[in-house]
């Protein structure tokens, strides 16, 4: 079945719609979001055929309530919370909404269900699964495929996510004051790491496999239209799209790797390119300034610059001196490390980086070579840097990085 | 991040385990596997058939030739492989660790590289 693009659209537009409100009426969140699902699944069969209802959102949510009803019928103590569901749910729920129907309680329900799906007691890659199904209405087979592990093992993560949910005994409601704060950036950084997954992963011509960056892009523009006012939220966005805008020239047609130095410009996307820098900069003109935002704004300043001569060093450099402040780490003095070397020149890199050589957390990573390599390219002392790249190569991760430092390493030693 | 956990033997080695701690033993074995595709973090678990099912595949001038072998009397060949998905290297090692076989014999943990890479 070829999915209808229109029809699918909107089933993710409405699914954190429909499951908020079903958790908010009815509690339960794993039952709630398997009968969603269900009810997902139903339309997405039956829309594309028989046409869209008036009421879609009613017409999921009736639905669902359905088979939640078909569930709780199957339980021990069935007539009492029978009862319940048939009491709450109300009249009207059958009926197409007035046209001025307050959206503020949807709006809510989606947000508080966002922020559940981050919830503290999962891990990371965890989160990114839960949010993926629940908010962003991906069913557990696509979430499977652009993970690249089977569809059981999938189902068993998220099954055990919401179980998780359920133990913890959370409620159905927004954290409040510092925790609240403490729950939007595991929210950001869930919506960050699930870019960097799909803005990584090689995307081949499989149709069934979401594209992972547009869904976290498609996912933080929702939550921006919720939360205007905060400058995390526009500067992640912006770092999204002024990455976004590079990915055709970052990678050649047989997948290998293009560094940023050596990209066809002229490929950049400059409608999103433009989105972005206004983004930033707005949000950094209102503050206060965070870590996201300071990011898409080193992401601006080299989207800015026609080529690679014209960067704009010296203030790149402030950035991530800035950057060092807010979120201080290894990576940011690594890419701080760049920076100085081209403002200052390679040797003066190459001793921030000394300084890296005895962090734990460093000491292991091809990353501080493939930088060391680098910097010592520029300073003309190429045996020490193809040795270096070579060793890069040796404790890469991934298959594209491990075959450009084998290549760098190989031009330097000829 | 995807890791491979290796167990190796040799026929010499399995004969020398009594016939009547063979089912605990499949039953540890399967206990695991289970435990840790509960937890979304095993993808597959695979024993392989004897040395002596296995074959040469060599290509001379075009033409493919299969042979008997490998010849490994003495020398331990792969018995099994495990793949695995799971947070980060240590917990690769946890679950290694946690292999009915790793107080016998060694574990291999090998990290397998993904397809994609970072920005440069």
């Amino acid at each position: 079945m070829i999915p209808d693009r229109g029809v699918e659209d909107l089933l993710r537009e409405l699914a954190p719609q429909v499951l908020g409100a079903l958790v908010r009426r009815y509690g339960q969140f794993d039952t709630c979001e398997d009968a969603t699902q269900e009810a997902l699944v139903r339309a997405a069969m039956r829309w594309p055929t028989e046409g869209i209802p008036d009421n879609p959102r009613g017409w999921l949510v009736t639905v669902a309530s359905h088979r939640l009803l078909d569930e709780v019928r199957s339980h021990q103590s069935r007539r009492r919370r029978e009862n319940a569901i048939v009491a709450a749910t109300p009249q009207s729920e059958l009926l197409g909404r007035p046209a001025d129907a307050e959206p503020g309680a949807d709006r809510d329900d989606s947000l508080t269900l966002l922020f559940l799906c981050c919830h503290p007691a999962l891990s990371p890659p965890t989160q990114i699964a839960l949010t993926l199904r629940a908010v962003g209405g991906l069913t557990t087979a696509q979430i499977a495929t652009a993970f690249l592990v089977p569809e059981p093992t999938m189902a068993q993560r998220i099954s055990r996510a919401k179980q998780s949910i359920r133990t913890s005994g959370t409620t159905f409601t927004m954290p409040e004051g510092s925790e609240r704060a403490e729950r939007l950036r595991a929210v950001l950084h869930v919506l960050y790491l699930l870019f960097n997954e799909g803005y990584t992963t090689t995307t081949g011509p499989d149709l069934t496999a979401p594209q992972l960056s547009d869904e976290a892009i498609r996912l933080t523009t929702w939550l921006r239209r919720l939360l205007p006012e905060d400058g995390e939220v526009a500067g992640l966005l912006a770092l999204m799209l002024l990455t976004e805008a590079r990915r055709s020239a970052r990678t050649t047609p047989d997948g290998a790797l293009v560094p940023l130095a050596e990209q066809d410009r002229s490929t950049w996307d400059r409608t999103l390119i433009g989105n972005g820098v206004a983004l930033v900069t707005e949000a950094l003109a209102r503050g206060p300034v965070g870590p996201y935002q300071v990011q898409a704004a080193i992401a601006a300043v080299h989207d800015e610059a026609e080529h690679m001569d014209a960067t704009d060093w010296p203030q790149i450099l402030a950035l991530y001196e800035l950057l060092e402040q807010l979120a201080p780490g290894p990576m940011v003095t690594l890419n701080r490390a760049v920076a100085v070397a081209m403002v200052h020149g390679p040797s003066a890199g190459l001793v921030l980086l000394a300084a890296l050589e005895s962090d734990n957390r460093m000491v292991r990573h091809h990353r501080l070579l493939a930088t060391r390599a680098h910097l010592l390219e520029l300073a003309g002392e190429h045996t020490a840097a193809a040795a270096d790249y070579r060793e890069a190569a040796r404790r890469a991760t991934s298959l594209p990085e491990r075959r450009h430092l084998t290549t760098c390493a190989t031009r330097l030693g000829s | 991040m995807k890791y491979m956990l290796l167990i190796y033997g040799n026929q010499e080695k399995w004969s020398s385990i009594p016939a009547e701690t063979w089912p605990e033993a499949i039953a540890k074995q399967d206990a695991f596997n289970k435990k840790y595709q509960g937890t979304g973090e095993l993808l597959g678990a695979y024993g392989l058939a004897d040395a002596a099912a296995a074959r040469l595949v060599r290509r001379t001038d075009g033409t493919p030739a299969v042979t008997d072998g490998p010849y490994l009397e003495t020398k331990e060949y792969l018995a099994s492989f495990y793949l695995l998905d799971c947070e980060n290297e240590q917990r690769a090692y946890e679950i290694a660790a946690d292999m009915p076989w790793a107080d016998v014999e060694p574990v291999e943990v090998w990290p397998v590289l993904h397809e994609a890479a970072a920005d440069l």
